[in-house]
């Protein structure tokens, strides 16, 4: 039997399983887990214990960032930190909707741009954003869209875009000369989500939000909130400005440390091992996603399904590849997360550079798209974590019907940056 | 529900203890190494660097000394262990060569580290055999990064030392873009350092780093040459295709991309710095079924599709790219650059015997020349 022949079949059987686990009341992780172990059956390597074990293990890293971060935006709150923001923000630019939006979407950009994490915009910045933009009368499914969206522009946005990286280096190309390529669109794209999907909403009632916010401890100060994530972003400085002579403590151990000053500097008793409890409680689902995926992935490429998938996508002819990059890049994030950068993200890139493209504007077009995929199943992962985070209770349908134009936007200007790479070398700066 | 709690309970308990055991199998795996004629003397990396002394850097350091005048060259296998060839075509060396002129050091693990584990999400063969004569040689199939087990966490970004460049985060784990190395870095910053610090203690004059690459990646079946080793690399790569009967091209170290060997060492030290690459289809993102048959034959389906449609730096077809064709020609390669070094400075020779060529490792397979430990005194392990 061909390879082809066999990765197909394996593949059918795959999807088969998953469709009907989902048919049993399965949860969507149990779902992938059959899928894979099928999978890895169907490919006559049995139980594969060895795989399970290492593909369990390959989001590990990014699972611990999930749990720190969560813990301490968590504490902040319990705290009275982020009620006490949310009122100071909203006394202070409740009257000049645009510059509010600027300055959401700016604070929404950051740490992502400097973490290269989307998730980690969601847990530092997306809860406290998401507070005030329902004050300013935007719905919670309208406010999960604005936060998703900007948090993946965030991680694509310089300077560290992990897309860019690891394709980057896939193909022996310095990561030099992204910065404007990638910025530009982070910032425009940016601003033009908030806009389009938060412009429409009320004028703020700044006595109805006082009167519905909870209230901030009495003690409760600036100083006090500023400092943990001064704690944050001085590690993050720190290891930028000297990074040869500051220990490598990793984004985890920074946001645990930032956790550590929320709660000793909080007003108010903490408890927390009841917090840690809960945030455990919350993310588990999340958890649990990751790890099956890790899990599929791991035996679609022991099977030749994930060779069968990348092969398929990138032998389309040069037309299709960029009709359908909207599609391809989603999807490939979707499934492999930024494993997509080394299987899909090389071989499109020598493919453009083959055809005289500029590989840069290119790869930063491609960049950008790619977020986008982190709201489809089977992974969602910052999808269901910005859902989450948001508080938003309504269908995840929904939710992704309203990224759809902002999403069809973000995935319009990425092409072209894709087929007009050429003429648009100049901002390389090289 | 408690049923279905004690399943999966037993099921993530099975897992955990046949998981667990080859992991820590594969960590333990012993490679055999039968030293050669010409092994005159082994040492550690680190006698020449405290820092990494005792580590699982500390990897052996084979030297076959000729006794002859002459110059002296190392040969980095195992920078990047999921790249097997790299490693047994430096094995070849250790268990078949007889220097008779200069002297040469070969590292068979030059990062140790990272042949202890295998790609998250790659789903490598822990281990993979080389069939003899006498039986088989098992050896570890290893990653392009050193272990997390070994170093981590990682940094959001890696900015490297001393140029600044920024690189993607895992790449701190990377030997080859960890060069020239820092005294109090990382384990595989410290082990580069160690080697510029063996390099420069023994006066190296010629550094072969030996690779191999997925065929999508533009560097491929080429030399890569620092620019005190150009003439050097040109003239080889001119004398490959009637010598040897294969063509390897010559590239130019790039000198705004940093960390890697064929840059750092030849700006850090005296010595000249060359990188070879053959190609392994194992590695290319399309690849199809991940096993240890295709790790040591190449052949695959849809690599070969990718080839059709033009997206390859190298050929490839149905008879894919085996691991003796890969191995052969990096023993060639080298067994090449010492004959025309000597041609260049012959006031500093280097010649090396024993080891076989393009040809002979093809017509004879590598297994026939790696030597039955059980019958041999003289035998290490890496």
């Amino acid at each position: 039997m061909s390879m082809t022949a066999a990765a197909t079949i394996i593949l059918g059987i795959m999807v088969a399983i998953y469709i009907i686990a989902k048919y049993f009341k399965l949860s969507t992780e149990l779902a992938m887990l059959a899928a894979a172990l099928s999978g890895s059956m169907a490919g006559g390597t049995w139980l594969a214990p060895r795989h399970i074990a290492e593909g369990a293990s390959t989001y590990l890293d990014i699972n611990l960032i999930f749990i720190s971060a969560t813990l301490f935006m968590n504490i902040l709150k319990a705290a009275g930190g982020v009620a006490f923001v949310v009122r100071a923000i909203l006394k202070r630019f409740h009257k000049t909707r645009i510059t509010m939006l600027m300055l959401l979407a700016l604070l929404l950009l950051v740490p992502g741009a400097l973490t290269g994490a989307g998730s980690v915009t969601v847990l530092i910045t997306g809860g406290l954003v998401a507070v005030v933009l329902s004050f300013m009368g935007i719905t919670k499914v309208r406010i999960a869209a604005i936060v998703f969206i900007i948090a993946g522009l965030s991680a694509a946005a310089p300077p560290v875009s992990l897309w860019a990286m690891m394709t980057a280096a896939g193909v022996n190309m310095p990561y030099v000369g992204f910065f404007l390529p990638l910025l530009i669109p982070c910032i425009l794209l940016a601003l033009t989500t908030i806009f389009i999907l938060g412009w429409k909403g009320e004028r703020i009632n700044l006595e109805k939000a006082f009167a519905e916010l909870p209230p901030a401890p009495e003690k409760m100060n600036w100083i006090r909130v500023i400092i943990p994530f001064l704690v944050f972003g001085f590690l993050v400085f720190m290891g930028r400005q000297w990074p040869h002579t500051t220990p490598i403590v990793g984004l985890p151990l920074m946001f645990l440390l930032a956790a550590l000053a929320a709660y000793l500097l909080s007003p108010v008793k903490i408890e927390i091992y009841k917090i840690s409890r809960e945030t455990i409680k919350q993310l588990l689902p999340l958890i649990g996603t990751l790890t099956c995926v890790g899990i599929l992935v791991q035996m679609m490429t022991l099977t030749g399904v994930r060779g069968l998938l990348a092969v398929t996508a990138v032998t389309l002819p040069v037309v299709v590849v960029f009709g359908f990059l909207w599609v391809l890049l989603p999807i490939s994030e979707a499934v492999l997360m930024y494993g997509a950068a080394p299987v899909i993200g090389v071989p499109l890139v020598l493919l453009f550079n083959n055809i005289g493209l500029d590989p840069i504007i290119a790869l930063a077009g491609m960049s950008v798209i790619w977020p986008l995929g982190d709201a489809i199943p089977p992974t969602a992962i910052i999808g269901r974590l910005t859902v989450d985070v948001v508080g938003f209770k309504g269908s995840y349908g929904t939710f992704l019907k309203t990224c759809l134009v902002p999403g069809l936007i973000i995935a319009l200007v990425g092409t072209a940056m894709v087929v007009f790479s050429a003429r648009l070398g100049f901002l390389t700066g090289l | 529900m408690l049923l279905r709690k004690l399943i999966i309970s037993a099921f993530g308990l099975t897992v955990l203890i046949l998981g667990g055991h080859s992991f820590y199998s594969h960590r333990h795996l012993k490679e055999a190494v039968v030293l050669g004629p010409g092994v005159t003397d082994v040492v550690k990396l680190g006698d020449y660097f405290d820092g990494i002394a005792g580590s699982i850097n500390d990897c052996n350091l084979y030297i076959l000394d000729s006794g002859n005048p002459g110059a002296t060259i190392l040969i980095l296998g195992g920078s990047h262990p999921e790249e097997p060839a790299s490693r047994l075509a430096a094995w070849l060396f250790v268990e078949n060569g007889l220097m008779t002129e200069g002297r040469m050091i070969v590292a068979l693990s030059a990062n140790r580290s990272a042949s202890t584990v295998t790609r998250l999400s790659g789903a490598y063969p822990s281990d993979f055999t080389i069939l003899t004569k006498w039986g088989g040689r098992k050896f570890r199939m290893g990653d392009r990064w050193s272990s997390p087990l070994d170093q981590w966490p990682d940094p959001e970004v890696y900015i490297h030392s001393p140029s600044g460049q920024e690189l993607a985060y895992v790449d701190i784990r990377n030997f080859n873009r960890c060069w020239p190395g820092r005294a109090n870095g990382t384990i595989t910053e410290r082990a580069c350092f160690a080697f510029m610090e063996m390099i420069r203690k023994e006066k190296v004059d010629l550094v072969i780093d030996l690779h191999e690459a997925e065929l999508q990646y533009p560097v491929i079946s080429t030399i890569v040459a620092h620019e005190r080793g150009e003439e050097l690399a040109t003239f080889v790569s001119m004398m490959l295709p009637d010598m040897e009967g294969f063509n390897m091209g010559m590239e130019f170290s790039p000198k705004a991309l940093h960390g890697l060997s064929h840059r750092e060492i030849g700006d850090f030290s005296d010595a000249v710095s060359l990188l070879f690459e053959a190609p392994e289809p194992f590695l290319d993102a399309t690849r199809g079924r991940t096993t240890r048959e295709q790790l040591l034959t190449g052949i695959d389906e849809f690599v070969v599709k990718a080839g059709k449609a033009g997206l390859l730096f190298e050929k490839i077809d149905e008879k894919g790219w085996h691991i003796d064709v890969r191995i052969g020609r990096h023993t060639s390669a080298i067994l090449q650059t010492m004959e025309s070094w000597t041609e260049i400075m012959p006031d500093r020779p280097l010649s090396c015997e024993g080891v076989p060529r393009y040809a002979e490792v093809i017509e004879n397979s590598t297994g026939h020349y790696l030597h039955n430990p059980a019958t041999s005194s003289k035998v290490l392990y890496e």
